[in-house]
């Protein structure tokens, strides 16, 4: 070996405003909303401002836990700390009854099972504790 | 009350499961491999044989330890040629006692001492080094130590502290330390 393997690594924790600490705390649920702007569209993950006027969202509306995969990158060979230790797919999910993607990832096998407009459903973890990550994956529908 | 926490202890979704989430752990994490210069590769290599090498000016004699590839005194450069063994035995020189705080990643749970030892036969000291074996109460300059190598070699190349599992009094009187004032650091 030419050199030295080192690890950096930087733990720390952050505030979330009240939309997104609503949001994290629905997921603790097992329930996903979206942030609802005045135009009527609905964002997920939600945010605290909507990005197209800068105004405050209005309020946060459930959405469904599944919906279709609209762009993926498939993962070969997963690095340690993404989410799983075999291949995935990273993927923008557009929910059923959101206006916006979500990234995530699909956990479906091999990449021949991956495509665009491909259904999938979320699986949500036992115990969850109000992140991201309490969905543990989406996977193709009727895989749950 | 949660606001008067600094901020890497305020709670969590997990730790207060009954209310609404105010923050979330995020974690930056690189991992990176330090690429070696040919006179730090020289030196592990000489670690792994349990060899201390330094390297002696060819103009005004003086040993450096680790190796440096050059004189800062006389400005001249030194090369394999000018290598030599020090000895694994040496003199504490100076010394800090460590109170290890339990940052993330912390391995460390007491107190402990990082000494300088010039080792016989060198003129510059080795820093940083682990000791063992000693009542951090008790250290001081002078004493006498030896090293402790590990039997496990494979990190030799990393540096002393991948070789050497720290420096323990050998027994040896102590020396005088009007007699090591004379050394480069």
């Amino acid at each position: 070996m030419a050199g030295n393997e080192w690890t950096l690594e930087f733990p720390y924790r952050r505030s979330v405003g009240p939309i997104v600490g609503e949001f994290l705390t629905a997921l603790r649920k097992g329930e996903l909303k979206g942030a609802r702007t005045a135009s009527g569209r609905v964002i997920v993950p939600a945010l605290e401002y909507d990005p197209e006027t800068g105004e405050p969202v209005e309020e946060l509306v459930a959405v469904a836990d599944h919906g279709t995969v609209t762009s993926f990158a498939w993962i070969a060979e997963p690095k340690r700390h993404q989410p799983l230790d075999r291949p995935f797919a990273f993927a923008h999910i557009r929910l059923e009854g959101a206006d916006t993607d979500l990234f995530h990832l699909v956990d479906a096998g091999s990449e021949e099972a991956m495509s665009i407009g491909m259904a999938v459903e979320a699986s949500w973890r036992d115990e969850r504790d109000g992140s991201i990550t309490d969905i543990a994956a989406f996977v193709p529908t009727g895989d749950a | 009350m949660a606001d008067d926490k600094p901020p890497q202890d305020k709670p969590t979704g997990a730790e207060e499961p009954d209310k609404p989430v105010r923050f979330m752990r995020q974690m930056v994490s690189l991992d990176y491999i330090a690429h070696q210069s040919p006179l730090a590769r020289r030196y592990g290599a000489a670690l792994a044989e349990k060899r201390v090498v330094g390297q002696r000016c060819p103009k005004c004699s003086l040993v450096y330890v680790p190796l440096r590839g050059f004189c800062p005194l006389c400005v001249v450069e030194m090369t394999e040629n000018d290598e030599v063994d020090v000895s694994d035995h040496g003199t504490i020189t100076t010394f800090t006692i460590i109170t290890p705080i339990q940052y993330y990643g912390q391995q460390e749970r007491e107190d402990y001492t990082l000494a300088s030892i010039l080792l016989d036969g060198a003129d510059q000291t080795i820093g940083q080094q682990r000791l063992g074996s000693i009542d951090n109460s008790e250290v001081r300059p002078g004493i006498r130590v030896k090293a402790v190598w590990k039997d496990d070699l494979s990190g030799a190349e990393s540096g002393t502290g991948g070789a050497i599992e720290h420096w323990e009094p050998s027994g040896e009187p102590d020396v005088d330390p009007a007699e090591f004032e004379e050394h480069v650091s």
